[in-house]
């Protein structure tokens, strides 16, 4: 379970570029997970509610958007999102869903990635 | 008057721990350091392994013994006389590329050409953090049963090399060795997969020579 460490290096990285932007108040987060990490999105939206409180993410919405496995195939030289579907979730992503091979590279869905905000502040202009 | 903004961060948590961990690799290849990242189950004899190792291995062996809590481990190293840093993660169910940093700072790495890095047991956290190491030996015994590989497939992917340990006691446990090894060899086709005892020294050999043919 590393979801806490993880939600923490999210708010202080959200935190840090809303200080830099000078940001009033944060009414927005979106976070990429890729399905292939480790991090549950559940548990890691629990943790993230409970750091934020007191800080300016505190009303905020956080979006989390989950990114899909994709894979390279060094057989047949596939390349595309892998197949996902199934109980064995992780072992389907290990074969090449064109030519059944396990020779496959992970590509894509090991993101932890603060991809953007959406923040309020002074407008210097009006 | 207030303004909307969006501002683009761009910042990935993980990229940047694999950003530290080339910077680790980098400082040890500078070093002449050769590092084994030792993951595993809890109990699998990932300790006494490397324990086994640096009294078999003709190098310079330094060890970050890495652990929730508890300087036990690194204990157990100290008594092979070679340098030990102990890396207690506190809260946290894996090393990541920023301690090591640290435990880095902390050893002769001019004094050290092989270091393994013990990892804290767990089959799940560790995978998707990078520690920087030359060579991801993953090491599960008999005692956790034999669908622990099909249940944890993603830390096999990443593996270089993968031990099954106290093979001693397979029949006691009711775990099929070759049920083990062809869950491995299914999930990554290219791991050398090694059956050892550590009790009856079976196995030992190939660890050895597959350690040293890593390190050419």
């Amino acid at each position: 379970m590393h979801e806490l460490s993880m939600a923490q290096a999210i708010v202080d990285t959200v935190l840090d570029a809303a200080q830099k932007n000078e940001a009033q108040d944060i009414l927005e987060v979106t976070i990429e997970i890729g399905q292939l990490t480790m991090l549950n999105p559940e548990q890691l939206k629990f943790l993230l509610d409970v750091l934020i409180e007191g800080t300016l993410l505190e009303n905020s919405e956080i979006l989390i958007e989950e990114i899909p496995v994709e894979i390279e195939c060094r057989s047949c030289g596939f390349k595309g999102e892998a197949n996902t579907d199934g109980s064995d979730h992780y072992l389907t992503i290990v074969i090449c869903p064109e030519c059944g091979e396990r020779k496959v590279e992970v590509t894509k869905g090991r993101e932890c990635n603060v991809k953007n905000i959406r923040i309020e502040k002074v407008d210097e202009d009006a | 008057m207030h303004k909307i903004a969006d501002v683009e961060i761009q910042h990935d948590i993980m990229v940047a721990n694999r950003k530290l961990a080339r910077k680790n690799q980098r400082i040890m290849d500078q070093n002449g350091v050769f590092a084994v990242d030792v993951l595993g189950a809890i109990g699998s004899g990932k300790t006494s392994l490397i324990e086994t190792l640096i009294d078999h291995l003709d190098h310079k062996v330094g060890v970050i013994a890495g652990d929730v809590i508890s300087k036990y481990d690194a204990g157990r190293f100290e008594s092979h006389h070679v340098p030990v840093v102990g890396l207690n993660t506190g809260k946290e169910c894996h090393l990541d590329a920023h301690l090591v940093k640290h435990a880095l700072e902390d050893l002769p790495l001019e004094n050290i050409d092989l270091l393994f890095i013990e990892n804290v047991g767990n089959l799940i956290c560790p995978v998707d953090f990078d520690l920087g190491s030359h060579l991801r030996m993953v090491v599960i015994s008999v005692s956790e049963g034999d669908d622990t590989v099909e249940k944890h497939p993603l830390i096999f992917q990443d593996a270089d090399l993968v031990v099954i340990n106290k093979l001693d006691i397979a029949d006691a446990v009711g775990a099929s060795v070759e049920k083990m090894v062809n869950d491995v060899q299914k999930i990554n086709p290219d791991v050398e997969v090694i059956t050892s005892s550590l009790k009856t020294g079976k196995g030992l050999d190939e660890i050895l020579a597959a350690i040293e043919s890593y390190m050419k």
